[in-house]
C-alpha cells in the first residue's frame, strides 16, 4: 500500500525530472527512462526502504541535470532526421488511412477543385503573365495610325512609306519592319492539289527583330527585299512538319500561289509569331514568311495595310518609344495629310495582344480563387468534423500532459497533407484539363499554343493546395488544442461532442456567402451567353456551307478571266445535288473581313454639317448577285441584286443602321453614295447581317457587286444553301471545284453555324468554366450544409424524440430542423449580398445583355440556392425523424 | 572486407556505458534497467545513469548497433508491455567483439608492459 504510493509519487517526481531533456529525448525515451527509474525505485524501496528511496531520487536529479542538459546541447541522435514533424507527418498520413472513406471524400473534392484552378491558372499564366518568347520582349510594340479627325479609325494599319519613315528614324527606335498576313496556297507537287497557308509578308530584319533564329538553314539577308530578285521563304516548325518534316527541304523550291520560292530555313518548334490585327482578333499564327516584293518607301502613303513592328533600344522606357514614334508620325502627317491631324502610336506587344481577352480572364481567375476558398472552408469544415469525431482522444491526451501545440500541430499537418495531397492530384487533372481547354478554346485566343501546366504551374497548385490545406486546418486546430477534459465532461451531458458546432455553423455560413457570390456572377454570365446565343445576327445560319475559293494572280492574271472562272465555280456549286442557292461574299458574317471607307452621301436629310458625323466609317462588302436571299438576311427595302448587271450602273445596298443615319425619316432609295471616285445607287435596304459581335449592330455596311470592284475579289468565300445537312456537301464541292482547274482548291470549308460558335467559342467557354465553378460550389456549400444539420439532428434526437413522443407532429418538429438550416442560408445570403454587388462591378465588362444586377438572375440564383440548401437539410432531417421515436429515446 | 572491417574500426574505442551495453545485450534481449541489473551483477565499478544508458541507446540506436525489439518476439515480457527492449544487430555485435579484441590487446600490452602485477587469463 505504502510502496505505491511512494512509487506513485516517484513517478510525479521523475516526470517532473524529465522536463530537463529536450522534448525530442522526452517524446522518444520519456516513458522507458521513467519505467527504468520505477524500476529502480521499487528495487531500492524493497532493498533499503525510504531512504534508499530517497537515494535514486536525489542521483536521478543530478542524472537528469547533467543528461538532460547535456543531451540539450549536444543530441545522442539526431531526432531532427525526420523531426517531431516528419513523425507528426507519419502518424497524421497514418491515421488518414485508416479512415480511406474520409480521405477519399477529401482528396477528391480537393482534387477536382484544385484541378479546376490550375487549368485557369495555366491560362491565366501562360496568357496573361509569362513573357512571350522573344528576346527583350518588353522593347517590342506594334505601331497604329490613328487618324485623329480625318475620321473614325482610332486603330488604322500603318501605310508602307509610314514603316520606310520608322526604319530610318533611329534614336531609340532600333529596328522597324512591317508586315502583312496573308492566305496563300502552298503546293510541293508543281501547283497541283495546294494547301492553303498563312504567310506573313515582311522586311527582312523581323527575326533579326524578334531576337530569333532559324532551327534549321537561315533566315532572310538584309538585302533579300524589293522586286526583281528571286522569293525565298521560311517555314514555320508546324508547317515543315505539316510537309514531312524533311530536313533537306532548304534549299528546294516550292510553289506558293503562283510563283516558285526556294525554302531557306525552317524556324523553330517554339517559335510562333502572330501578327496583331487592327480590328477583331489576330490573326492566326503564321505558317511561313517571305518579304516584300516592292520597296515600302515607294508605296502609296494612303493605303493603310502593313502592321509595324519596332524594336525599342534596350531599356527604353514606353514614354520614350511614344514619343520617338509620335515625332516620326509628326513628320509623316505634314508631308502625307497636310498636318490634318494624323498620328502613329505604339503598344506594347503582349499587353496588345491580351486586351480582348483580359478581362474575360481575369473574371475567372477570381472565379477560381472563389472557388479554392469555397473549397478551403469546406474542407476547414471536413476537418473540424473529424476532430471533433476525436474530441476524447484530444480531452485525454490533453489532460495526460501533452500540450495543446503537439495536438495544433498534428491537425495542420493533417490539413496540409491532404492539401498536398490534393494538390498533386490537382496538377495531375490540370495536365489533362488544359489540354481539353485548348481543344476547346477558341482558335484566336492569344498565345493559345503556350498554354500547359508545366514544372512551375504544377509547384503553384501543390502550394496553393498545401496553403489550403494549412489554413483550413488552423481553426479546428485552435479547437482540438483548446478541447479539455472539463468541457467535454460538461458537453458529454448532452451526448458528446457541442463545441465545434458553434465553429461549424459559421463555416456554414461563410460557405454559403461565398457561393452565393460565385452563383451570381456564374448565373450572370450564362444568362449573358444564353442571350448572346438567342440574338439575332441578321441572317439565317442553318443549312449554309461556306468555303472560300482562292484564285491567285500568278495563276489568272486578269481579272475578267478570274471573274468568268467565279462564274463557273458559281455554275459548278448550283449544279449540286440539293443546292436550292449560292452566291459569294468577301466578307463573311462574324469574321470582321470587310473593307472600310469613310461613307458620304451627299445631300442627305441626316447629314448635319458635323464633319465626323457625316462621314463615318462603313463596312464595304462585295457580293455575288443572291447573296442576300443565300444568306436569308431581311430586306427591309427595295430589292436585292439580281441577275442583270449594267456596267453603267453601280448598285449598292445598304443596312438599316446606315439608312437610320442619313435617312432618320425617309428612305434612301434611289440616293447615291460617294466611292472611290464614283457614286453608287442605293436600290435597297437590309437588315444589318452583324460582322463583328452577334449581340449589337457594327459599322453601317454597304453591300456592292463584287463584279463592280477588284476589293476581295480574288479571295471571295461561297455560300451554299441546300436542304442536305451542310457536312455532307463538303466532298462534292471539293471535287466539283477539282474538276474546274486542279491548281484551284476550297479553303476556310465551315458552316455558317461552326463560324458563329467560333465567334462564340470564348464566351462559350467562360460560360461553362464560371457556371461549373458556381455549381460546385454551390455542392459544397450544399455538403456543409448536410453535414452540420446532420450532426446537429444526430445530437439532438433524443430531444426530438421525445417532443414527438409528448405530442408535437412531424411537420412541426421537422420545421424546428429546418428552420434552423434556414437560418444559416439566411444569414450567408445577407452576408454575401455585398459580395455579388462587388463581383457584378467586376463582371460588368464581359456581360451583354444582361445588367450586373439583374434582378431575374438573382432571384433564380437565390431560388436555386435556398431549394438546394433547403434539400441538404432536410435529408438529414428526415433521416433521423423517421426512426421510430421510442426506439430512439432507447438508445 | 577490408572497408567492413574500416567501418567497425570507425566505432573504436566505444565509450563504457556504450559496452557494458553491447556487454549486456549480447547475452540476449534486454530493457534498459535490465541493462543497468547486468552492470551491478558483473560488478562494474561504474553502473551507468539513466539518463545517461538511454541516451547512449538513442544514439547507439541511430548508429544502427543496437535495435528496438518487437513486443511480440521477447520471450519474457510478462511485467511491463510499455517497455522497449533492445538486441544487438550484426554490425553491433561486429564492433563489441572488436571492441573486445582490442581491450584483450591493450591487457595484454599492459601484462607485458608490468602494469598490471596480477595475471588474467
Amino acid at each position: 500500500m505504502n510502496e505505491r504510493r511512494w512509487l506513485a509519487r516517484s513517478e510525479r517526481w521523475l516526470r517532473i525530472l524529465l522536463r530537463v531533456y529536450p522534448v525530442d529525448f522526452r517524446d522518444e525515451m520519456g516513458n522507458a527512462v521513467v519505467h527504468t527509474y520505477r524500476d529502480a525505485c521499487s528495487a531500492a524501496l524493497r532493498s533499503g526502504g525510504v531512504p534508499a528511496l530517497m537515494r535514486v531520487w536525489v542521483r536521478a536529479l543530478w542524472d537528469s541535470l547533467r543528461n538532460g542538459l547535456g543531451e540539450r546541447v549536444r543530441p545522442a541522435a539526431s531526432w531532427r532526421r525526420s523531426g517531431n514533424w516528419g513523425r507528426d507527418m507519419e502518424i497524421a498520413m497514418r491515421r488518414l488511412l485508416r479512415a480511406p472513406m474520409f480521405m477519399a471524400a477529401m482528396v477528391g473534392t480537393l482534387t477536382v477543385g484544385l484541378g479546376a484552378f490550375a487549368v485557369v491558372y495555366a491560362v491565366v499564366d501562360k496568357v496573361l503573365i509569362a513573357p512571350m518568347a522573344y528576346e527583350r520582349p518588353d522593347d517590342l510594340y506594334f505601331v497604329w495610325r490613328d487618324y485623329g479627325k480625318i475620321f473614325d479609325l482610332k486603330r488604322g494599319w500603318l501605310a508602307g512609306t509610314d514603316v520606310a519613315e520608322l526604319q530610318k528614324s533611329g534614336g531609340v527606335i532600333a529596328e522597324a519592319a512591317g508586315l502583312l498576313s496573308q492566305p496563300f496556297l502552298l503546293s510541293t507537287r508543281g501547283g497541283a492539289d495546294p494547301i492553303e497557308i498563312t504567310v506573313t509578308t515582311t522586311s527582312p530584319n523581323l527575326f533579326d527583330l524578334l531576337g530569333v533564329r532559324p532551327a534549321l538553314g537561315r533566315g532572310f539577308a538584309r538585302d533579300e527585299v524589293g522586286p526583281k530578285r528571286p522569293p525565298v521563304i521560311v517555314l514555320s516548325h508546324g508547317l515543315w512538319n505539316r510537309l514531312g518534316a524533311d530536313p533537306s527541304i532548304v534549299g528546294r523550291t516550292v510553289w506558293v500561289t503562283g510563283g516558285l520560292y526556294t525554302v531557306i530555313g525552317v524556324m523553330p518548334r517554339d517559335f510562333h509569331f502572330v501578327r496583331h490585327a487592327s480590328l477583331g482578333p489576330p490573326s492566326r499564327p503564321a505558317d511561313a514568311y517571305t518579304t516584300f516584293a516592292m520597296n515600302l518607301a515607294t508605296t502609296n502613303p494612303n493605303s493603310g495595310q502593313y502592321a509595324g513592328l519596332i524594336r525599342a533600344r534596350r531599356g527604353t522606357p514606353p514614354e520614350q518609344v511614344a514619343a520617338a514614334v509620335g515625332a516620326v508620325g509628326r513628320v509623316i502627317d505634314l508631308r502625307d495629310f497636310q498636318g490634318s491631324g494624323m498620328s502613329i502610336y505604339p503598344t506594347s506587344l503582349k499587353p496588345d495582344l491580351v486586351a480582348e481577352v483580359r478581362p474575360a480572364l481575369i473574371v475567372l481567375g477570381f472565379a477560381a480563387a472563389f472557388l479554392l476558398l469555397v473549397l478551403m472552408v469546406n474542407v476547414a469544415a471536413l476537418l473540424l468534423a473529424r476532430a471533433s469525431k476525436r474530441e476524447h482522444e484530444f480531452a485525454v491526451s490533453r489532460a495526460l500532459g501533452a500540450n495543446g501545440a503537439a495536438l495544433m500541430r498534428a491537425t495542420i499537418l493533417e490539413g496540409g497533407l491532404l492539401g498536398v495531397i490534393g494538390g498533386v492530384g490537382g496538377a495531375l487533372v490540370g495536365i489533362w484539363g488544359t489540354r481539353a481547354f485548348v481543344a476547346l478554346a477558341p482558335l484566336d485566343l492569344p498565345r493559345r499554343e503556350s498554354i500547359v501546366v508545366d514544372w512551375r504551374v504544377a509547384a503553384v497548385v501543390i502550394g496553393a493546395g498545401a496553403l489550403l490545406g494549412l489554413l483550413a486546418a488552423v481553426t479546428p486546430a485552435v479547437w482540438a488544442a483548446r478541447a479539455s477534459l472539463s468541457s467535454l465532461l460538461a458537453s458529454s451531458a448532452v451526448r458528446g461532442g457541442g463545441g465545434h458546432q458553434r465553429m461549424r455553423r459559421a463555416m456554414v455560413v461563410a460557405q454559403v456567402a461565398l457561393s452565393v457570390v460565385l452563383l451570381s456572377a456564374g448565373g450572370l454570365v450564362v444568362r449573358s451567353f444564353e442571350q448572346l446565343l438567342r440574338a439575332n445576327p441578321g441572317f439565317t445560319p442553318d443549312g449554309l456551307l461556306t468555303m472560300r475559293v482562292p484564285i491567285p494572280i500568278p495563276l489568272v492574271p486578269k481579272p475578267e478571266d478570274a471573274r468568268s472562272l467565279q462564274n463557273r465555280v458559281h455554275a459548278a456549286l448550283a449544279s449540286l445535288p440539293g443546292v436550292t442557292r449560292v452566291s459569294a461574299a468577301n466578307a463573311l458574317p462574324m469574321t470582321a473581313g470587310a473593307s472600310q471607307s469613310n461613307i458620304t452621301i451627299a445631300g442627305a436629310p441626316g447629314n448635319t454639317g458635323d464633319r465626323d458625323h457625316d462621314n463615318p466609317l462603313g463596312d464595304y462588302i462585295a457580293t455575288r448577285a443572291g447573296y442576300i436571299e443565300a444568306m436569308g438576311m431581311r430586306l427591309v427595302a427595295g430589292r436585292a441584286f439580281n441577275e442583270q448587271r449594267h456596267d453603267s450602273v453601280r448598285e449598292a445596298v445598304v443596312d438599316r443602321v446606315l439608312a437610320n443615319h442619313f435617312f432618320p425619316a425617309g428612305s434612301p432609295l434611289g440616293a447615291s453614295i460617294d466611292f472611290r471616285g464614283s457614286r453608287l445607287t442605293i436600290v435597297g435596304v437590309v437588315e444589318q447581317a452583324r460582322l463583328y459581335d452577334l449581340h449589337r449592330d457594327g459599322r453601317p455596311q454597304v453591300y456592292v457587286r463584287a463584279e463592280d470592284w477588284d476589293f476581295g475579289m480574288r479571295g471571295l468565300a461561297f455560300v451554299v444553301r441546300s436542304g442536305r445537312p451542310p457536312e455532307t456537301l463538303i466532298a462534292d464541292a471539293r471535287s466539283a471545284i477539282r474538276n474546274i482547274d486542279p491548281r484551284l482548291t476550297i479553303t476556310q470549308v465551315r458552316t455558317m453555324n461552326e463560324i458563329i460558335d467560333e465567334a462564340l467559342s470564348q464566351q462559350r467557354l467562360g460560360a461553362v468554366l464560371i457556371g461549373g465553378f458556381a455549381l460546385g460550389a454551390l455542392l459544397l456549400a450544399a455538403m456543409g450544409l448536410f453535414g452540420v444539420v446532420s450532426g446537429s439532428v444526430t445530437r439532438r434526437r433524443h430531444e426530438l424524440a421525445m417532443r414527438l413522443v409528448l405530442g408535437a407532429d412531424y411537420g412541426r418538429v421537422m420545421r424546428l430542423v429546418i428552420g434552423e438550416g434556414a437560418l444559416l442560408i439566411g444569414f450567408g445570403v445577407l452576408i454575401g449580398a455585398p459580395g455579388v454587388y462587388a463581383a457584378g462591378g467586376l463582371i460588368r465588362g464581359v456581360l451583354v445583355g444582361v445588367s450586373p444586377s439583374d434582378p431575374l438572375t438573382l432571384v433564380a440564383v437565390a431560388a436555386g440556392l435556398t431549394i438546394v440548401a433547403m434539400a441538404a437539410c432536410y435529408l438529414p432531417a428526415r433521416r433521423v425523424l423517421d426512426i421510430d421515436p421510442a426506439r430512439s429515446l432507447r438508445q | 572486407m577490408d572497408r567492413d572491417k574500416r567501418k567497425i574500426d570507425a566505432f573504436l574505442p566505444v565509450r563504457v556505458v556504450e559496452f557494458q551495453i553491447l556487454l549486456s545485450l549480447a547475452a540476449g534481449e534486454r530493457h534498459g534497467y535490465g541493462i543497468i541489473r547486468d552492470a551491478e551483477a558483473r560488478g562494474d565499478n561504474k553502473v551507468p545513469d539513466v539518463g545517461t544508458l538511454y541516451r547512449a541507446l538513442a544514439r547507439m540506436t541511430e548508429q544502427g548497433l543496437i535495435t528496438g525489439v518487437d513486443r511480440g518476439k521477447v520471450a519474457d515480457a510478462g511485467d511491463d508491455e510499455r517497455r522497449i527492449y533492445y538486441k544487438l544487430t550484426s554490425l553491433g555485435l561486429k564492433v563489441a567483439r572488436a571492441e573486445a579484441a582490442r581491450l584483450a590487446a591493450l591487457t595484454r600490452a599492459a601484462q607485458l608492459g608490468g602494469l598490471l602485477s596480477e595475471v588474467l587469463s
